[in-house]
């Protein structure tokens, strides 16, 4: 696995799993929580088995990003869910108590083809990007169908994990996007700014002239003038993605929200990667380094093996046959 | 307060069959998945000898490796379509016996099936009883080296089943676990919480002897089972189709009189060729589950009837203990799960201990009469994942937080902190 899915795992499995069950009436409450503290809650009561509760959480917004939050939603969310889930999912107000979003879904009302009813699930699983993505998708949109929003050569701070928040410079041409990059570990700290500098080196390669321009620098860029202080500290520096409108086209919009709304979490997984890749291989090296140890040893050590026990006489059976008489 | 204490942490009982894994505090695993990893050795094994402008492109393709790997039944369906895939299974009798394999088993729980940021969560692992501390240190080294959680917990699975009957029924922390796994049968007795590290008694035969013995048995009659398949095919019928009996011959008259109610059909297709076939099965319905209570119709080795072992486990425990612990027999594991096993447990236990009270009486010339000793053996709908079940309700007390190992104790004492589990405590 190099790219994180969309769609989560387990909200799509309990999802197949209620509907190949749908005559059976049985009671269902599940919550979990993913990365960047997206939390779940799914809910199906003996009553009405056909409906089944779905609440999410999303992560805390920073303060620069509260203003663009709509009951509880960022910008754009509501219209995204209308238009994504249009006919089988119907959503609550208020939400559930502490949940952002609480949508009820009516199973007995998916289409009966096989194929178009597992699209839809696989859709409805990938609630996060639908509701995170929105406003990302909004301004990303606007740069595909080249319509000039009017909020050009602003800054937009966009919430993506709890605390912390990206930023969007949306241009007539293209939109630049900045992450400020955390991590708590000191050894995270170090694997992720040289994770980051391969990663800008490996874009330069023939194979990705196609790929969007990337940057990575350990002090903020000159875009992110009119931040907040606060954000502007990142301890594994500052990476910026340009996006030109040909990275939006069509259907690779939903691809290039996604990757970009789960950038930090796709970084952070990569270097745990390699930090179990690193442990493998210095794994490795202790049992080569033993095995050259073992056969270092001289021969004469070989042969008295019980003997440096020297607490423990064991006895051979001949020693033993004699002792007794 | 740490903000991690405020999400539910996550479980992972890792079996030597099945792993099952999800956060504390739902009623049941998120995924239950085999433990295997098929991993892509192939890039490992080119030749060295070719020229040094191909190393780059070797290195790359070693580094894309490193990832490419499945955990679970994808891991079982890639090795069975393509031959680049190696199975490798981390665990083996119930101990890790492969450290990377079990590392990026990990991983791919972690990231891929439960997706959450492993330094969001408090991590409740678990454990066999007898495991060695060195292998704990090693689980607690990774677990804060490459998955910085940010507290774990490495618990006793005995207990913890333990604690899963806690909630259903009473509030009993004493009794004895009788653990038949697939990898790994223990029958561990507790007392008030704490394990009787001494009174600890393993049986060589698990679940996946059970397996083997099925297999066996289709195979001798001539069953037509393509080979490559018929190890699976032999899981599937063990947990299909297998039983427990209360006498074996009454249990061949019935199949002999009546075939067509008790001989069930398998029906598959060949992985290589794609053709349909179909087997008969028969005795080993009943045969296969017994190998728990007549060992010797499996192995030569070992004829301890489980039943027999039990009973001396708990006659070697402390005298004052034995009594409860007679009380609560409760089962975990898979391989417990074959219909009426804990009623043949319980008869065959009470047989043997009625026996000994008749012996103790006629000794005593009748003098005195002994309270008769109650044998109950337990069981509760939950058995194959009581485990995980037991971690769940454990993970979410808010004690839990604070009897972990955090992340700051690890780094300023190092893995040692691992090897002392608190269940021990107090007992060495």
């Amino acid at each position: 696995m190099i790219l994180l899915q969309s769609h989560s795992r387990f909200l799509l499995q309990t999802l197949l799993n209620r509907l190949h069950n749908l005559d059976k009436t049985i009671e269902l409450d599940y919550h979990w929580v993913e990365f960047d503290d997206v939390r779940y809650h799914i809910q199906v009561s003996m009553k009405n088995p056909h409906h089944v509760l779905l609440s999410v959480s999303l992560p805390t917004p920073p303060p620069e990003t509260v203003s663009a939050f709509y009951g509880g939603l960022p910008f754009g969310a509501l219209e995204a869910i209308k238009i994504a889930y249009s006919g089988i999912v119907q959503i609550l107000d208020p939400p559930r108590d502490g949940f952002n979003l609480t949508l009820r879904l009516n199973l007995s009302k998916l289409p009966p083809d096989e194929e178009y009813r597992h699209a839809i699930l696989v859709k409805i699983a990938s609630v996060r990007e639908v509701v995170l993505g929105a406003p990302l998708r909004v301004i990303l949109k606007g740069l595909g169908s080249r319509t000039a929003a009017s909020n050009l050569d602003r800054l937009v701070a966009l919430v993506h994990r709890p605390k912390e928040s990206l930023f969007l410079i949306p241009q007539a041409e293209k939109v630049t996007v900045v992450f400020p990059m955390r991590f708590k570990d000191s050894i995270d700290i170090v694997l992720a700014t040289s994770f980051l500098q391969e990663f800008v080196e490996a874009r330069r390669t023939a194979g990705l002239s196609n790929a969007p321009l990337c940057l990575w620098s350990p002090t903020p860029p000159l875009e992110l003038k009119g931040a907040p202080a606060e954000a502007l500290s990142a301890n594994a520096g500052f990476v910026t993605i340009v996006i030109f409108p040909r990275h939006v086209e069509g259907k690779k919009l939903d691809r290039t929200v996604w990757s970009l709304s789960t950038f930090h979490a796709y970084v952070s997984y990569h270097v745990k990667c390699s930090e179990g890749f690193m442990h493998t291989r210095m794994r490795r090296r202790v049992e080569s380094l033993i095995q050259a140890l073992d056969r270092a040893k001289p021969d004469s050590e070989n042969s008295k093996k019980t003997g440096h026990n020297a607490s423990f006489k064991r006895l051979s059976l001949k020693e033993g046959r004699t002792s007794r008489k | 307060m740490d903000p991690a204490t405020s999400r539910p942490a996550v479980v992972i009982d890792n079996g030597t069959g099945y792993t099952k894994m999800g956060f504390a505090g739902n009623v049941e695993p998120c995924f239950i998945v085999p433990t295997v990893v098929a991993v892509n050795e192939s890039f490992l094994n080119q030749s060295r000898s070719s020229s040094k402008a191909n190393w780059l492109a070797q290195h790359s393709a070693g580094v894309m490796a490193d990832l490419d790997f499945f955990i679970g039944d994808e891991a079982l369906a890639r090795s069975r379509s393509s031959s680049t895939y190696n199975l490798s299974y981390p665990i083996r009798h119930g101990q890790v016996d492969n450290w990377d394999a079990m590392e990026r088993f990990w991983q791919q729980c972690i990231f891929n099936y439960l997706r959450c940021d492993p330094e969001d969560h408090y991590f409740l692992l678990t454990e066999s009883p007898l495991t060695a501390p060195e292998s704990r240190e090693y689980t607690g080294e990774i677990m804060f080296e490459t998955f910085n959680v940010p507290g774990l917990y490495i618990a006793v699975n005995s207990v913890l089943a333990l604690a899963a009957g806690y909630t259903t029924s009473k509030c009993e922390m004493t009794g004895v676990v009788v653990d038949v796994g697939d990898g790994a049968t223990h029958v561990v007795p507790v007392a008030d919480g704490y394990v009787i590290g001494s009174s600890i008694k393993s049986v060589p035969i698990a679940g996946k002897d059970v397996t083997l013995f099925v297999q066996q048995l289709m195979r001798e009659r001539g069953e037509n089972v393509p080979p490559e398949d018929s190890f699976e095919v032999a899981r599937k019928v063990k947990e299909t189709y297998c039983y427990t009996c209360s006498d074996i011959v009454k249990e061949y008259n019935k199949h002999d009189k009546e075939p067509s109610k008790y001989i069930k059909q398998w029906r598959g297709i060949k992985p290589k060729t794609g053709a349909p076939y179909s087997c008969d099965i028969g005795y080993e319905r009943f045969l296969g589950p017994e190998v728990f209570f007549n060992p010797e119709i499996y192995s030569t080795e070992f004829t301890t009837p489980l039943p027999a072992v039990i009973d001396k486990c708990i006659q070697s425990a402390p005298i004052d203990t034995r009594r409860a612990l007679y009380k609560n027999i409760v089962l975990s594991g898979g391989s417990t799960m074959f219909k009426d096993f804990h009623r043949r447990l319980q008869r065959d236990l009470k047989k043997i201990v009625d026996a000994r009270v008749v012996a103790s009486e006629a000794r005593l010339g009748g003098e005195i009469k002994s309270q008769p000793v109650e044998v109950n053996v337990v069981s509760h709908p939950i058995q194959r994942f009581a485990v995980w079940f037991g971690g769940s309700v454990l993970a979410s007390t808010p004690e839990f937080f604070a009897a972990c190992h955090t992340k700051a104790e690890y780094e300023e004492y190092g893995a040692s902190i691992c090897r002392t589990n608190p269940v021990f405590k107090g007992m060495y």
